[in-house]
């Protein structure tokens, strides 16, 4: 085997489970492969393992349960955001708007786009770690398609991706950790569930319509989900 | 029962014995049937067999001929012999009518 060809069957094997990974090269290496036959194993492998995983139902409720819903709905939580920002910076200037009333309005949304975004990220990161990739896909989707029709003269482009700053870092969490400890989840799922009812009781209106509880409970689903897995499973790891 | 992918595995990993692990077993498959064997088809049919209940698996010593890297070891377990067992007793009792097989009584007798 040449050592480009290797190279290229090892980064294909990193896919692989690490113990596999070196049972595998170890066999193509014992059997002397040319390397696109090694190649051509590996992806065989790969693929399979990946089918695989895809009879389970985890992989399928990250994909179309949480990461493709949730990146529309937080790109849209993430303009309304930067907008609501913008009339806070613009009220400030203009002496026109309260800020002792605004402030904390402005605060409360941030906090639920934090609460949202790392909880699907943990979601995504903990639940199907295997997957991820097919998730990073779904999530570029949505983006691609959002940002390709974005229109606003006054906003960058960008606030529409202000989501994935905490939700790249909850998937690192829940990469590294399978699970939050119970009283971590819990006072995640609380404060979020906390935070949407501040919203409502603070005179942001639009919170209260059926509609709008529709999408809420599907950005704060994962989160209460997160409690049950961790009442389940039992294990803490935080 | 067993598939016969899974049936020519264990066949192989249990003639092998102590040696028997993923390219061994490989080998011993190709060998017998003539056909190339997959890794993808050897080592998610081991994992698949292991959940069964048929094998028994475990990290084996790295050696230099494989770069290094260590093996897969393969054990049968006394459940995977009885249903291989079983399997081999279905497959030689359906076959007695058939005429590759009494062709070749009659040919060797």
């Amino acid at each position: 085997m040449t050592n480009a060809g290797w190279s290229v069957v090892e980064v294909a094997a990193r896919s692989l489970h690490p113990e596999e990974r070196e049972v595998v090269l170890g066999d193509l290496n014992e059997r002397g492969e040319r390397a696109w036959q090694g190649l051509l194993d590996i992806l065989d492998l790969v693929m399979r393992r990946q089918v695989m995983l895809w009879k389970r139902w985890q992989p399928w409720l990250t994909a179309f349960g949480v990461t493709v819903p949730c990146s529309f709905l937080l790109m849209g939580v993430s303009l309304s955001v930067c907008q609501s920002w913008l009339w806070f910076i613009d009220a400030r200037t203009l002496h026109s708007a309260d800020p002792a009333r605004s402030l904390p309005m402005l605060v409360c949304h941030a906090a639920l786009l934090l609460g949202w975004s790392w909880t699907a990220g943990f979601f995504v990161g903990s639940t199907s770690p295997r997957t991820l990739w097919v998730s990073a896909l779904l999530c570029c989707s949505p983006c691609m398609f959002c940002l390709a029709r974005f229109h606003i003269p006054s906003l960058s482009r960008l606030c529409l991706l202000v989501f994935l700053v905490p939700a790249i870092w909850g998937v690192r969490r829940g990469l590294r950790i399978s699970r939050l400890r119970l009283s971590w989840a819990i006072a995640l799922a609380s404060a979020t569930t906390l935070l949407i009812v501040g919203m409502g009781n603070g005179g942001a209106g639009r919170w209260w319509t059926p509609s709008a509880w529709v999408l809420n409970g599907i950005l704060t689903w994962p989160a209460w989900y997160l409690v049950l897995a961790s009442t389940r499973l039992g294990k803490t790891a935080c | 029962m067993m598939g016969e992918f899974e049936y020519l595995l264990i066949t192989a990993a249990a003639s092998l014995g102590e040696n028997a692990y993923g390219a061994a077993i490989r080998e011993q498959i190709e060998a017998t049937t003539g056909h190339r064997c997959s890794i993808g088809a050897l080592y998610t049919t081991i994992e698949r067999l292991e959940k069964k209940g048929l094998l028994t698996t475990w990290m084996g010593d790295a050696s230099p001929q494989r770069g290094g890297r260590a093996k897969r070891m393969v054990r049968v377990t006394g459940k995977g012999a009885r249903e291989a067992k079983a399997f081999y007793d279905a497959v030689t009792n359906v076959s007695r009518g058939a005429s590759w097989v009494t062709n070749r009584t009659r040919s060797a007798s």
